[in-house]
């Protein structure tokens, strides 16, 4: 009975690919956190951590303003429709079309360098300050695909009798949209999409980084923008260790010098194609495993 | 008599959908299957007849594996000589071939059909038929009847082809809602169809049905053959298990001859809802009607614990009246007057927010899988009403008790899914919605969809409850025979196209 029981569990998580991504996931940052405390130098070591937790904090807080602007925005469309109110509706679709015009790199881009005058004005001072700019920058320019999926649902539900049903009983529109319709039948849909919005917000700020980092050497660093895995990539040492792999494929026995000499530019192009990869299939896994 | 007993036991991972033991199939007789819906009448005659994929489901059929019951000689010849008409004709039909050529499709190919179409379409003018025979099924065209004509044209072409070439072989044919879209007529001709064929050479037909309407057609025109057919009916003992019981038709069509003398009307002539008689929506101008010729438009007027039903064939626009009075269409011209709150085709959307959803009217929708949230609990679906006092768990319970068994209304219940819900609760639970606030008016559109006669009947007991505390209703059903039983003849209306 018990060995059923888990035998059904084992199967069920097999099955469930969004949940086997994420173990294999977090087992292997594990696995390379550990060869890389054995193996990595510490000062390269720290820039590594610190660049990964950097990362993935500000791709978290790009998820949380994602999820709060793109929900604030739909139902600022929702209701300025139903109170027929065109000025309002036209201001909000005008500024979401111009955000949608803007190709997302250039716009983060822009952002950045925003926020690079605010620190070097002092303005913005300390990760606490800096993070939530930078992740409310890169959010502004995903928005758009929430907004849409979440308008799209609630159109769906309008075209149901399922949103009359309830009008007409007299429940109020606000918690037919935000309850009902977004939170009840649409969470899931969301939280599939705000997966992807981290892969997104990783993917967006290891390339601005790296963008915005190539040509300054380690010692010449103008503005104190936090250091991420993109900026990390850019610097000298990581590139020379990345050209490593490409002589390695012509000298094969070069192989073992990549994971003792090489390591910081391997783990931080590793950390970056690997995690990227893992929530790429995290996400579709969960649209699997949900039928979305 | 032949009679094969089944159990079938039908599973979804670890959930069971359904438990039937002593499941009769008659040879050679007809059986009427009636049930609350998603109960798991299409479900078990699916199984039985091998339709279920063994990949989805688990199914298990007398205590052996679905392979056994597939691999069996009684499920191959059924299959081979018999024919499943769905209950959805949308999905039956493939969107790729004309219906000319799905009507002549595999075995089907070998029989004419022209008889049979111009039966079930009351004509003998082919050009009509062609018309809708030559073209690719598409989601409106043909309507829903006529495509559900068209599968019984298909099984009646098998039933011909079984009658001319008979052989010892077994066979069976299953109609799941064979009437669901048709009227009454219509309705009427397929069973006339049916019984002659049967009378001509028996075969065994299994007909699912929420039509209780088909018990007095039977008992009227066709008794002869009661002592061939069998009313049976699936009810729900322990969730999943199911209980075949014998259905007694003298005890429906005794019901309805206690009529509407039930119930007393103690008002004054107060009314609740006058509507014009004249009113247009979408280009087209709808009159209403007091007499069933259709000569005398009059205005609908409905007093104070009055229920007025509003009778028209199919998709004339019963419905569009309905969503006109809740304010959910906008009318090109119409004008009304509900318990003082008046309208016309100028009136804002806010007037009805304001003054009428959830005060003055109120809505039973037609669908209970689409108008209630199937993602909320029992409980959450009661939240958010603007009541007058506020609704604790004990409160509910005890006002779920006018439709549901007390001894289902667990926390558990309160707490279940409204998804998990069979169609019948869900359908329950969708009137108790807007009963549960005793507005002036109540739209009722089809509120007897997929009920059983016990759910039935004590829905109609708790609308004359609420009629008799001052509700008024307007009735939108196609179960004519009850509603003419249980409303007052002068509160019959008729709608029609001018």
């Amino acid at each position: 009975m018990r060995t059923d029981r888990k035998n059904t569990f084992l199967q069920s998580f097999l099955s469930s690919k969004d949940q086997l991504w994420t173990v294999i996931w977090i087992i292997t940052i594990a696995i390379v956190g550990i060869w890389d405390l054995l193996f990595l130098n510490r000062p390269a070591l720290e820039k590594v951590i610190t660049g990964f937790i950097n990362t993935f904090s500000i791709s978290l807080l790009v998820v949380c303003f994602t999820l709060v602007l793109s929900w604030l925005i739909t139902l600022g469309f929702h209701f300025f429709e139903q109170k027929h109110n065109h000025a309002g509706y036209v201001a909000l679709t005008f500024f979401l079309n111009l955000l949608r015009s803007i190709p997302q790199i250039v716009g983060i881009l822009f952002g950045y360098v925003g926020i690079a005058a605010l620190v070097d004005k002092g303005i913005l001072t300390g990760n606490l300050a800096v993070f939530p700019c930078l992740a409310f920058c890169m959010s502004l320019f995903i928005i758009a695909e929430v907004v849409d999926l979440m308008r799209e649902r609630i159109e769906h539900f309008k075209k149901l009798d399922f949103y009359s049903a309830m009008r007409v009983c007299g429940i109020s529109e606000s918690r037919i949209v935000n309850f009902d319709i977004l939170w009840k039948n649409s969470r899931l849909h969301i939280f599939n999409k705000l997966i992807a919005v981290f892969g997104s917000a990783v993917f967006l700020q290891c390339s601005v980084d790296f963008i915005i980092s190539v040509g300054l050497s380690t010692d010449i660093n103008p503005v104190s923008l936090p250091v991420t895995l993109g900026s990390l990539l850019a610097k000298i040492d990581s590139k020379q260790d990345i050209l490593a792999i490409g002589n390695t494929l012509f000298n094969p026995s070069y192989l073992p010098n990549l994971l003792f000499q090489h390591l910081q530019g391997i783990t931080v192009a590793f950390l970056i194609v690997f995690s990227l990869f893992c929530i790429n299939n995290i996400s579709n896994g969960y649209a699997e495993r949900h039928r979305l | 008599m032949n009679t094969r007993q089944f159990s079938i036991r039908v599973q979804s991972g670890n959930r069971c959908l359904v438990n039937a033991e002593n499941f009769p199939v008659y040879q050679n007789e007809i059986t009427f299957l009636f049930g609350e819906s998603g109960i798991g009448k299409s479900i078990i005659t699916k199984g039985l007849y091998g339709l279920l994929d063994p990949e989805d489901l688990t199914v298990t059929i007398n205590n052996k594996p679905y392979g056994y019951h597939l691999n069996d000689n009684w499920t191959k010849q059924i299959r081979r000589n018999g024919f499943f008409v769905f209950q959805e004709p949308s999905s039956h039909l493939n969107p790729l071939l004309t219906i000319r050529e799905q009507l002549n499709e595999g075995s089907l190919c070998d029989h004419e059909d022209k008889e049979i179409l111009r039966y079930l379409w009351q004509t003998n003018d082919d050009p009509s038929i062609r018309k809708i025979i030559d073209i690719f099924p598409k989601p409106y065209r043909p309507s829903g009847g006529e495509k559900q004509r068209i599968l019984l044209a298909m099984a009646f072409k098998r039933i011909n082809a079984f009658i001319e070439n008979p052989s010892d072989e077994q066979t069976a044919f299953v109609f799941d809602e064979p009437t669901g879209s048709l009227d009454n007529n219509y309705r009427n001709r397929f069973l006339e169809l049916l019984f002659a064929k049967y009378s001509a050479h028996p075969f065994t037909a299994i007909i699912i049905t929420h039509d209780y309407s088909i018990i007095s057609e039977i008992y009227n025109r066709h008794r002869h053959l009661v002592k061939n057919i069998h009313f049976k009916e699936l009810s729900r003992t322990t969730e999943p298990d199911v209980d075949v019981q014998d259905f007694s038709p003298q005890q429906y069509l005794s019901w309805l001859q206690t009529g509407h003398s039930q119930y007393k009307e103690n008002f004054a002539k107060e009314t609740t809802l006058e509507f014009s008689s004249r009113f247009s929506i979408f280009n087209r101008n709808l009159c209403i009607y007091k007499d069933e010729l259709r000569q005398h438009p009059s205005s609908l007027v409905i007093n104070k614990g009055d229920m007025v039903y509003l009778k028209a064939p199919s998709g004339v626009g019963k419905t569009t009246l309905a969503k006109i009075v809740m304010g959910l269409y906008h009318a090109d011209s119409f004008k009304m007057r509900l318990a003082g709150v008046t309208a016309n085709e100028k009136s804002p959307e806010t007037l009805w927010q304001k003054k009428i959803w959830g005060k003055k009217a109120g809505m039973v929708f037609q669908h209970a899988d689409e108008s209630l949230n199937m993602q909320a609990t029992v409980l959450e679906t009661f939240k958010g009403l603007p009541l007058k006092s506020k609704l604790n768990t004990e409160k509910l319970k005890k006002y779920l008790q006018d439709l549901f068994d007390p001894s289902t209304l667990t926390d558990q219940f309160l707490h279940k899914k409204v998804a998990f819900l069979s169609g019948g609760q869900k359908q329950r639970l969708n009137l108790l919605r807007t009963l549960i606030q005793a507005p002036n008016l109540i739209v009722l559109d089809e509120p007897l969809n997929g009920l059983d006669f016990n759910s039935v009947k004590r829905v109609l007991e708790l609308l004359n409850q609420k009629r008799s505390q001052g509700t008024s209703m307007l009735m939108i059903s196609h179960n004519e025979e009850i509603f003419e039983h249980f409303v007052a003849k002068e509160n019959i209306y008729y709608l029609s196209e001018i």
